[in-house]
């Protein structure tokens, strides 16, 4: 069983999600970012889930480990549906919503058949292994599109202050997670050390998508900087 | 018509480039992105959403 300090670190999320969800329902921004609220519905219900069964059944159980790695993928899944809203928000004004939805599930097809195509060879298990293989790849593919999408915000020069939050925090949350991974792998012995970072990174996104609700008005503009500078 | 293709091959290119980023990172990793099947402990993986200890894989 986790120690208090483990208990403490997962739990510290959940006011940050609590919060997000209280200024999304304030600011009336529940039905605008739909997805972005139902990930983090998703994600306070599968902690509670994760703690009720961790408690009941403990750690090694296969009631804990089911649940763990399936509300793993469909979290994953939310949050793609979560940036693919974005995209949607992004590419609203070229009346190009049909194609982000096109695009949308395409990839998530193609990811689910390449998972697949992944796990085929495994004997037993079949399910679960396509389960956490397709969360994996989601992930990155998460990662790629996150960066992609901040790409076309600088392009098509999108002014939206909230919209850039939201974007720009989801693509820190996916690097940082990146980085934590990359520093456990050039530094094994830092690795307990490491383990305690996840928990806090992951109060990041509800808390900046929280910032974002409360403090950013919907009509707020912004000019991202130019990629580049022109000589006059 | 060539929008609908256009929007299919960058959908493409992007699971293309996301998944040769997840095999790069697993090949230059020590295992942990793939919940290693078979013994040993799972070390947790860097993506994990919600909060939670790590259990086992269920497929020991």
């Amino acid at each position: 069983m986790p120690g208090p300090l483990e208990y403490v670190l997962w739990f510290l999320c959940t006011p940050f999600e609590v919060l997000a969800l209280v200024c999304a329902i304030k600011k009336k921004a529940i039905t605008r970012y739909f997805f972005l609220n139902l990930y983090i519905v998703a994600s306070l219900v599968a902690s509670l889930g994760r703690y009720q069964i961790l408690h009941r059944y403990g750690i090694n159980s296969m009631e804990y480990v089911y649940f763990y790695y399936y509300s793993d993928a469909l979290l994953t899944i939310c949050l793609f549906f979560a940036l693919m809203s974005l995209y949607s928000y992004v590419f609203a004004e070229l009346n190009a919503e049909r194609y982000v939805r096109l695009g949308a599930l395409f990839l998530l097809s193609g990811t689910a058949l390449f998972s697949y195509s992944v796990v085929q060879q495994s004997s037993s298990k079949l399910v679960t292994h396509f389960v956490v293989e397709l969360s994996q790849n989601l992930y990155f593919v998460g990662l790629v599109l996150t960066y992609l999408l901040w790409g076309s915000i600088m392009k098509l020069r999108e002014t939206r202050t909230r919209l850039i939050h939201m974007v720009l925090s989801l693509g820190v949350y996916f690097s940082l997670f990146a980085a934590t991974y990359a520093l456990r792998n050039l530094y094994p012995t830092m690795s307990s050390m490491l383990q305690a970072l996840p928990p806090l990174i992951a109060c990041f996104l509800p808390g900046a998508w929280a910032y974002a609700f409360w403090k950013v008005p919907e009509e707020a503009r912004t000019v991202p900087a130019r990629l580049a500078t022109v000589p006059r | 018509m060539s929008r609908r293709l256009t929007v299919v091959l960058l959908a493409m290119l992007v699971l293309v480039g996301a998944m040769s980023l997840k095999t790069v990172v697993v090949t230059h990793s020590d295992g942990s992105v793939i919940m290693a099947n078979g013994g040993g402990p799972v070390p947790p993986t860097p993506w994990k959403n919600g909060g939670g200890p790590v259990p086992p894989t269920p497929w020991k």
